[in-house]
């Protein structure tokens, strides 16, 4: 077969290559074949408790069964086989007995009347009446050439079936001995039992007589035993399988149930619950998750309702003040603007009653902000958006305070190329809010605005070099009503929640508000916004820590290291249009201007 | 002779202390504390302007515009505490020229009343033509080919600026300056909202108009697009 491939293989290259593939072919088959049905199987092992339960229920009671079956076999073969050799043993005493009794006391002195003579007693002996199959052996004991009567064997028996130990046990002495051999050939050996004992055959000569007994009924009887026991095995362990998967069932059924409930409820679906049937076990495990589904989904909806009543209240309260505000805050214009007429304590009252008003109200308008973001009723009005021009509004309006504090305000701004998908009247917001606290707290140094932009990103970042922050600060400082130092008075009179409308806004954005500071260093805050709604921000164009963090501030006047627009005061901002690009109708919050600069009083 | 001001407001601490603000200012104010009694009043006081709180017992502020509007020009400035946009909105599509958010300043209340009742610039006879539609400017006409059309001062005054220059582009902002009197960036809306009332009254199909033409990204012009 070697040879003729191999001829093939020169002779038709062709072959060859197809040959391995198509070996390859049916291996990568077999292998799928054998490895997707592990999988299966190995998944639902991991996924299903019913599927392990059944198998390793089948598994050991296999075990079981056959360990049982070993035993039982066992015995059953010895009990047997012991029985079966007790039987022979008397039958083949007697047996021998009569033989030797028989040929011993013949008179016979020639050949032929001694072989007749042996010829009938063995033909006795082989018919008998006996309850098992049994043959003869005759074989003289010494090689005496002057015998009578030479070997011999009953049916298809030759004296080879004698075992030589057997035989040598029977010449040395009288007695029976018996030993269990293999009959037959080698392909088909049956069990079988010899025995054998010494006689005298005339003239005196002595022989071994051996009964050999056919032991195969016993073997077959055994066999049946055994078929039987391993047919009832089977249908035992289908019957332990089914019961096994039956139990199983009925108890993971309701697990998995509930299992599927709790992600449903999870997902938010609370009104979902579990089938009870019955007052067993499982129904009570169905009532009490049920139970306690039901108290979870009245608590979350009694948080939702006290929630949702705070942040009404919170709006309604802002609102609600409004109208008595505006009263007094008339008032409040109108004596202050008579206050020269008053007496210098009582003209310093006006003052006073009247920027704290101006506080108050800044409070109203910011918390009513936040009261918007708490019930999720702030919306984004995306425009297509130049920051460029954002930052040179919040720089124009934020100048006539940070000249208050001796601050310059510097943008560092590229000429174009920094439009994203925004809501302007946010960012604006969000800007201001930043310069203003860098403003209030850079220690009359100036505040750089570094504007930039990437593929995916626009991002405008704050710097200034005053009293800066800790790193626990920097944690904080988007918190609401958070002060870094308590004792530290606000000067401009912010709310507090500034920072934290302004990271609401980014987060309405999907952009990020980042914040870096060292103690009397400064601090930098970044704005990183999407380019448009659906991109995902790759990188921050700037970098978040300055580059040079020690570089405490160029003097003043100075030209911004980085070259770009210098905006000096009362510098006028380029109408761009930015304003309602879109349609007609296109009508945005005025909230968005509850951050207002205070110019006028100032 | 004083300005007179109708205040409707339901709230008469701070009515009383409008009318303060205006008194002090020279105007000549009057009070009414419900939205139902609202049009008897201004029929009674005949104002040279109303200010309109939106939420009234009664009949809302909005209601209570499109009643005086409905028989009268007169200004009306609309005081609004929930600065909601669908309430601006709705107040301004009302009928309302302007509005003022609670909490305001008395200079910004008196600044809005001002502009509203500034006398309309006396010019010797002039005729502007957009389209089909002629501005008599000294005698306050517009007519669309034949016909009268009823404009308020306020829309007139939109009209009136856009015309004079068909052809420049006016930003929403430079509109606010120059029709509402406001210096500082406002509420675009108004634009927005007044340009579509202004529309609705002069076009023959406002959703394409052919006198007011919006330039995309930045503002209004009057004529046809070049």
């Amino acid at each position: 077969m070697s040879s003729h491939t191999s001829t093939g293989k020169e002779l038709v290259p062709l072959d060859v290559s197809a040959q391995p593939r198509s070996k390859r072919f049916s291996i990568a088959k077999a292998q799928s074949w054998i490895r997707r049905p592990l999988l299966v199987l190995r998944h639902r092992w991991q996924r299903h408790l019913i599927y392990r339960t059944v198998i390793s229920t089948l598994l050991f009671t296999t075990l079981a069964l056959l360990a049982a079956g070993a035993f039982l076999s066992n015995q059953i073969a010895s009990t047997l086989y012991e029985e079966r050799v007790n039987q022979i043993s008397k039958e083949s005493e007697r047996g021998l007995a009569q033989a030797r009794s028989i040929l011993e006391s013949a008179s016979t002195t020639d050949r032929a009347s001694t072989q007749a003579l042996v010829n009938s007693t063995l033909a006795s002996l082989e018919g008998d009446g006996a309850t098992v199959v049994r043959d003869f052996v005759l074989m003289p004991i010494a090689g005496d050439q002057s015998l009578y009567v030479g070997p011999m064997a009953s049916g298809s028996l030759t004296t080879r079936v004698i075992p030589a130990d057997l035989a040598e046990r029977v010449a040395g002495e009288q007695g029976i001995y018996w030993r269990s051999v293999e009959l037959g050939t080698d392909e088909q050996a049956q069990p079988g039992l010899v025995v054998g004992t010494k006689v005298l055959i005339p003239p005196g000569r002595e022989y071994g007589l051996y009964l050999v007994y056919d032991l195969s009924s016993v073997q077959s009887t055994l066999e049946f035993i055994n078929r039987a026991m391993a047919f009832t095995g089977l249908i035992l362990l289908a019957v332990v399988g089914f019961v096994a998967w039956s139990v199983a069932r009925t108890v993971v059924r309701p697990v998995a149930d509930a299992a599927y409930v709790s992600e449903r409820i999870a997902s938010g679906d609370l009104d979902r619950r579990m089938k009870v049937a019955g007052k067993d076990e499982v129904a009570r495990l169905g009532t009490a998750f049920n139970h306690m589904a039901h108290s979870l989904q009245e608590q979350i909806t009694q948080l939702n309702n006290l929630s949702a009543m705070q942040q009404r209240f919170v709006s309604d309260v802002s609102h609600e003040l409004r109208t008595p505000l505006t009263t007094v805050r008339m008032a409040a214009e109108v004596i202050h603007d008579a206050r020269e007429d008053f007496d210098p304590l009582t003209a310093r009252s006006a003052e006073l009653m009247y920027n704290q008003i101006e506080r108050f109200q800044h409070l109203l308008n910011d918390l009513l902000e936040v009261s918007r973001f708490d019930a999720g009723v702030a919306v984004l009005d995306r425009e297509s958006t130049d920051l460029n021009a954002i930052a040179r509004k919040v720089v124009e309006t934020a100048t006539p305070v940070a000249d208050e504090y001796g601050s310059i305000i510097r943008l560092n701004a590229p000429s174009e190329g920094c439009v994203a998908e925004v809501d302007p009247r946010r960012v604006e917001r969000i800007i201001r809010n930043l310069v203003l606290n860098a403003v209030e707290h850079g220690e009359s140094n100036p505040i750089d605005i570094t504007i930039a932009a990437n593929q995916s990103a626009v991002a405008v970042s704050v710097r200034d070099y005053g009293i800066g922050m800790s790193e626990e600060a920097c944690q904080h400082v988007f918190d609401r009503f958070w002060r870094a130092d308590p004792a530290r008075a606000r000067t401009t009179g912010g709310s507090g929640l500034g920072l934290s409308i302004s990271m609401e806004d980014t987060r309405l954005h999907e952009g990020r508000l980042e914040a870096w500071g060292k103690p009397q260093v400064g601090s930098v805050f970044r704005l990183t916004l999407p380019r448009s709604e659906d991109q995902d921000i790759d990188s921050s164009p700037l970098p978040l820590e300055p580059a040079v963090p020690e570089n405490i501030l160029p003097p003043v006047g100075d030209s911004f290291p980085l070259t770009g627009e210098v905006p000096k005061i009362g510098y006028t901002p380029l109408v761009l249009g930015l304003d309602d690009v879109l349609a007609d109708d296109d009508v945005t919050d005025p909230s968005t201007t509850s951050i207002e600069i205070k110019k006028e009083e100032n | 002779m004083k300005a007179r001001i109708l205040v409707v407001d339901d709230d008469e601490a701070l009515s009383e202390m409008i009318g303060i603000v205006l008194q002090n200012d020279g105007f000549d104010a009057s009070f009414c504390y419900e939205g139902s009694g609202a049009l008897e009043a201004f029929r009674e006081f005949n104002p040279d302007l109303v200010l309109l709180d939106l939420m009234l017992p009664g009949i809302d502020g909005i209601e209570v515009c499109k009643q005086i509007r409905a028989e009268s020009d007169v200004p009306v400035v609309m005081l609004t505490a929930k600065s909601d946009t669908a309430d601006v909105v709705r107040g301004l599509e009302s009928g309302a020229d302007d509005y003022v958010p609670k909490p305001f300043k008395p200079a910004e209340l008196v600044a809005r009343v001002r502009a509203r009742l500034r006398p309309n610039e006396t010019h010797a006879a002039e005729t502007l033509q957009v389209g089909e539609v002629s501005i008599d400017v000294a005698g306050h006409q517009v007519t669309r080919g034949k016909d009268a059309v009823s404009l308020t001062p306020l829309e007139f005054d939109l009209l009136v600026t856009m015309a004079r220059k068909p052809w420049q582009v006016f930003s929403r902002e430079q509109l606010l300056e120059a029709v509402w009197g406001y210096r500082h960036a406002a509420d675009t809306r108004l634009v927005n909202v007044h340009v579509q009332r202004l529309r609705s009254k002069i076009e023959i199909d406002p959703e394409k108009p052919q006198i007011i033409q919006t330039v995309r990204g930045v503002g209004y012009k009057a004529g046809t697009a070049s």
